[in-house]
């Protein structure tokens, strides 16, 4: 680093500027569609400088949508509602269920249990439509379609791997000898887990749950087939947006600055939390 | 005939702290190396001595002063144009390639024809008995034979510095006394010019021509391990080289017809004043109190001015380490042969003048040694 | 009744057995060393009493009680670890309590222990301190202080002074055999410096190739090793091993190095024809400039320090390379060239070269 030249420097700033650009920009244009009305948004050429108007927020808030042809409901509130539900419900089980799973991943060597793991893993890769035909069929034998209980049961296969995999590698980073120690000072397995082991991998739990909350959030496909429109996330509620009337750009836009608000804050939390990083100074050096 | 190979002036580094503040770990550093010599960077762990041959391989930049590297000022080129050797802790081996492959692999900017890097190859590997182990895979070594090869790796080229970072920490013990003897005779042999770092004095001693004790940043003393074992510049170096360290204590000075250093809270020390030289005298000066300091292989048993209870009592096969309890401080004498002392025995002791060394109790600078003024 | 008893324990993984049937007794409030070259299983046979590990066969018996199937919390033992072990996210005053904490303990009683611990080892200044922010001698002394503080009746110490700098280390090794001594547990104490394993242990228990091959006091072990391998594990440098093969003669059993007869002690008769080793430790022989009866032509090759003794690499006239150690740093260096060794017979260690065990000398 301390050998490049000024030219190096130069260069590598520009294609940094230009990456930064390629990727915030859309983000950026959506901010700016949510602030303007249909009429502006599909103006030719289109234009940076426009009176900001709120009414597409009003709009969602109040879930009225005033048109030419009457006023229609919106249900985006309630939609963002079901969002925070589910992220946060299939998270929370979740981690009761994933992070006693990966300690035990970690520190008992069964037989099977890399395949076991893997297989769990697996779940990731598969399209979700591959199952979501099957799935639906046996969901209304169940009486599971359109309930809660039957959503975050199926997020558990967005959830439930990645807290497993991310969360067994923080346990297995620990050094074994802090919890032997804690075992030989007198302690049983249990107080191990909760009093040593937990605390220890806390950041990388975190992360985990944080990770896993963005992704059930986004999900658009389950919720799509599984769930009608009273339990409908924000991701399948935008789609209302299509209506007969025609679409309504400007709250698409402001539909999506809100739903994207709190998983965006969310991850910039987590950043500074994953960056503070593990200290285990507990060990030599 | 020797010329400077490298020379440090005036050398600073300084890290910026995250959140800590700046650390500053070397301070105003002037070395001299010869050519063909070699030279032990010597000090327990922040003492600066691995910044020091970062700067000098180029990992890290110098923030004051000038690195000259047979001449040329390298201060600001990269590494691998500084026509430097080097085995560093974590430069690790390449795992795709065999041990006979990682070492020739250093010879490859070189003119050599395949057959010459063989025998290169095969040489080193003699001298560093990693001879077994060429044709296997970094992964599948023990943690001592991967050093080896990494040793090797950095001997085989032709470079005008050779540093290395602990050569021989990992080793088997039953290894080092003997590698230690091949390494010093391939380097002085070919007259590789080379600087390690270590923070074992055995291997400094064994290996290096000139010893540089740093500590806190700071050069205490570039000498020889005689030098730094019989006139040590300064308290620190006194107490650090020497195992076991040089006991010390801090005593009254009286001038008269006796020369007696009164022990705080112990014995009293006295010296016919013809067996000290005025030199010295002069020099002790108006101090009425000074820090002295005997080695444990210099102190006599059995009888003498002072005495100490036995705290323990260690024969270590060829060597006798006793500690006695004087003036609340533990004192250790080594002898060769096993002391029949029990722990809580009373034991007497006495220090010849030639043994004695002086310090300054403010600044720590070195009085006198023995009957020669410092 | 010995307080710690390990039975025929055996213990290996896929890579193959690590220890093989290995028994040890341990009495009350006595420190014994395990001592061995790395990857012997020092750590592992710490772990196995302590619970940590499970043996394949044997049994441990801790006052008197078989708890080879018990768990490690209720073993009662304190330990040490090699690399510390502290708890990172507590003070060190909860690492050091967390021994006594699992009991239940009231919390005056607890601090006032661990007070006690923390004075005794010089580490009451920094107790409110976090891991990470103490330095590698407090850290361990922390680590030595959680082992204590509970009294236990059994203490294991991993190589408690390998991860701490030379100058701490060698204090340390001064104020531990006083400071296990008054704890009054029976002590095992893992090592890989020989020079440890003889400062502090009442016995050392030399572990290599998955057995111990010789449990004696220190002194014993030095002077009598039991084999060629315990042998050169004890000494700096390492001890010289000769191939020579006894001849009888008229008057007594002789040797030859280098094409010269030296004399071996009378109690090795027997060994006539039979291919041994002998072994001379560097600090038993003598470099002269004249030669001497029983002495032998030598080549002086290199000469270099070692602490505060000269270091000579002599070649014999067969080409052999041997150590010969003098006592005090040599002010008028020796010079390289031909010279004499000598030994004495007391020196003389014989082992037979097919098993590496040692030859016991017959009485007349």
């Amino acid at each position: 680093m301390e050998h490049m030249s000024i030219a190096e420097r130069v260069v590598r700033g520009a294609l940094i500027v230009l990456v930064v650009i390629f990727f915030l920009f859309p983000i950026f244009w959506i901010f700016l569609m949510s602030f303007q009305t249909n009429e502006e948004i599909l103006r030719i050429p289109p234009g940076l400088f426009f009176t900001p108007t709120l009414t597409n927020y009003s709009a969602l808030i109040t879930g009225k949508l005033v048109t030419v042809s009457g006023t229609l409901d919106i249900a985006f509130m309630k939609n963002l509602w079901n969002s925070v539900l589910l992220s946060t419900a299939s998270v929370a089980i979740a981690l009761l269920l994933g992070v006693p799973a990966a300690y035990a991943f970690a520190r008992f060597k069964f037989r099977l249990g890399e395949d076991i793991a893997f297989t769990l893993l697996s779940f990731r890769f598969a399209p979700p439509l591959l199952v979501l035909l099957p799935l639906s069929l046996y969901f209304q034998q169940l009486g599971l379609t359109d309930t809660y209980v039957g959503l975050i049961w199926v997020y558990q296969l967005i959830a439930l791997p990645l807290i497993l995999w991310i969360v067994r590698g923080y346990f297995e980073d620990l050094s074994p000898d802090i919890e032997y120690a804690y075992r030989v000072a007198g302690h049983s397995w249990w107080r191990t887990f909760t009093r040593i082991a937990i605390p220890l991998a806390g950041p990388g739990i975190a992360a985990a749950g944080l990770l896993a909350f963005i992704f059930c959030w986004n999900n658009f496909v389950f919720a799509l087939i599984l769930a009608s429109a009273e339990k409908q996330p924000v991701t399948v509620g935008a789609l209302a947006f299509v209506t007969a009337s025609g679409i309504q750009y400007g709250q698409i836009a402001a539909a999506i600055v809100l739903s994207v608000a709190p998983t965006l804050a969310l991850a910039l939390y987590a950043q500074r939390y994953l960056v503070e990083g593990l200290s285990l100074g507990a060990l030599k050096g | 005939m020797s010329e400077v190979a490298l020379s440090i002036k005036g050398v600073d580094k300084i890290y910026e702290g995250r959140g800590k503040g700046p650390v500053h770990a070397v301070k105003n550093l002037n070395m001299d190396v010869q050519r063909g010599e070699i030279v032990a960077l010597l000090g327990s762990s922040g003492c600066g001595k691995t910044s020091t041959l970062r700067m000098i391989a180029g990992f890290e930049e110098v923030t004051r002063g000038d690195i000259v590297l047979e001449g040329r000022r390298v201060n600001q080129m990269p590494p691998a144009r500084r026509r430097v050797a080097m085995a560093f802790e974590g430069y690790s081996l390449y795992p795709p390639l065999t041990v006979r492959d990682n070492v020739a692999f250093a010879l490859k900017s070189a003119r050599m024809t395949a057959k010459d890097v063989q025998r290169s190859v095969a040489e080193v590997a003699h001298i560093l008995e990693i001879e077994a182990i060429l044709d296997r895979y970094p992964t599948s070594i023990s943690g001592g034979e991967q050093q080896r090869a990494s040793l090797a790796r950095a001997l085989v080229r032709q470079a005008d510095l050779y540093l290395l970072d602990e050569p021989m920490g990992q080793l088997e013990p039953r290894l080092r006394a003997v590698l230690r003897g091949r390494l010093k005779s391939l380097l002085v042999d070919r007259r590789m010019t080379s600087i390690f770092v270590t923070h074992d004095q055995t291997e400094a001693n064994a290996l290096a021509d000139r010893i540089a004790v740093m500590e806190g940043g700071v050069l205490q003393q570039f000498a020889s391990q005689k030098d730094l074992r019989e006139r040590p510049s300064n308290l620190f170096v006194a107490t650090f080289v020497g195992e076991p360290p040089m006991n010390v204590f801090e005593a009254r000075v009286c001038n008269g017809d006796r020369v007696r250093f009164a022990i705080d809270n112990g014995p009293n020390l006295d010296f016919a004043a013809p067996d000290v030289p005025s030199k010295v005298r002069n020099a002790i000066g108006g101090q009425e109190k000074v820090v002295i300091g005997v080695r444990p292989h210099a102190v006599r048993l059995g009888v003498g001015p002072g005495n100490g209870r036995v705290v323990s009592n260690q024969w270590l096969g060829d060597q006798s380490h006793l500690a006695m309890e004087v003036a609340g401080k533990l004192m250790v004498a080594v002898t060769h042969a096993p002391i029949p002392a029990r722990v809580g025995d009373n034991m007497q002791f006495g220090v010849s003048a030639s043994d004695l060394h002086v310090f300054d109790v403010n600044t720590a600078v070195a009085i006198s040694h023995g009957l020669e003024a410092a | 009744m010995a307080n710690l008893e390990i039975r025929s324990v055996s213990k290996g993984f896929k890579t193959g057995k690590v220890l093989d049937r290995i028994s040890l007794t341990a009495e009350n409030g006595e420190i014994v060393t395990v001592f061995g070259p790395s990857g012997s299983g020092k750590t592992l046979l710490l772990r196995l009493v302590a619970g940590v590990e499970q043996p394949d066969e044997g049994t441990i018996l801790l006052g008197g009680r078989d708890v080879t199937d018990r768990a490690p919390e209720a073993r009662g033992v304190g330990m040490a670890f090699q690399n510390f072990a502290l708890f990172p996210h507590m003070s060190a005053f909860d690492n050091v309590a967390s021994a006594l904490t699992a009991q239940n303990a009231p919390r005056d009683v607890i601090r006032a222990k661990v007070e006690k611990v923390a004075a005794l080892l010089k580490i009451g200044h920094v107790l409110q301190h976090a891991p990470r922010e103490l330095s590698n001698g407090q850290k361990q002394r922390t680590a030595l202080a959680r082992a204590l503080v509970a009294e236990p009746k059994i203490l294991l110490l991993d190589d408690p002074l390998r991860n701490v700098d030379a100058k701490l280390r060698y204090e340390m090794r001064l104020e531990l055999p006083s400071l296990l001594k008054a704890s009054g547990s029976t002590v095992l104490y893992v090592t890989q410096d020989y020079k440890e394993a003889m400062a502090l242990g009442d016995r050392i228990a030399v572990l290599s190739d998955r057995d111990f091959a010789h449990i004696a006091q220190p002194a014993e072990i030095y002077r009598k090793p039991a084999t060629i391998n315990v042998a050169s594990l004890f000494g700096d440098p390492t001890i010289n091993l000769i191939s020579v093969e006894p001849l009888a003669s008229p008057a007594g059993p002789k040797i030859g190095i280098g094409g010269t007869l030296l004399s071996l002690p009378p109690g090795y008769a027997h060994m006539a024809g039979r291919t041994c080793v002998l072994g001379l430790r560097a600090e038993d022989i003598a470099v002269e400039d004249e030669t001497s009866p029983e002495s032998f032509p030598v080549e002086v090759l290199a000469v270099t320090p070692l602490n505060e003794r000269t270091l000579l690499l002599l070649r014999t006239d067969d080409g052999g390379e041997i150590l010969a150690s003098e006592a005090g740093a040599n002010e008028a260096p020796r010079r390289h060239g031909p010279a004499f060794a000598r030994f004495g017979s007391r020196a003389v260690l014989l082992f037979e070269s097919a098993s590496g065990r040692r030859i016991a000398p017959q009485a007349a």
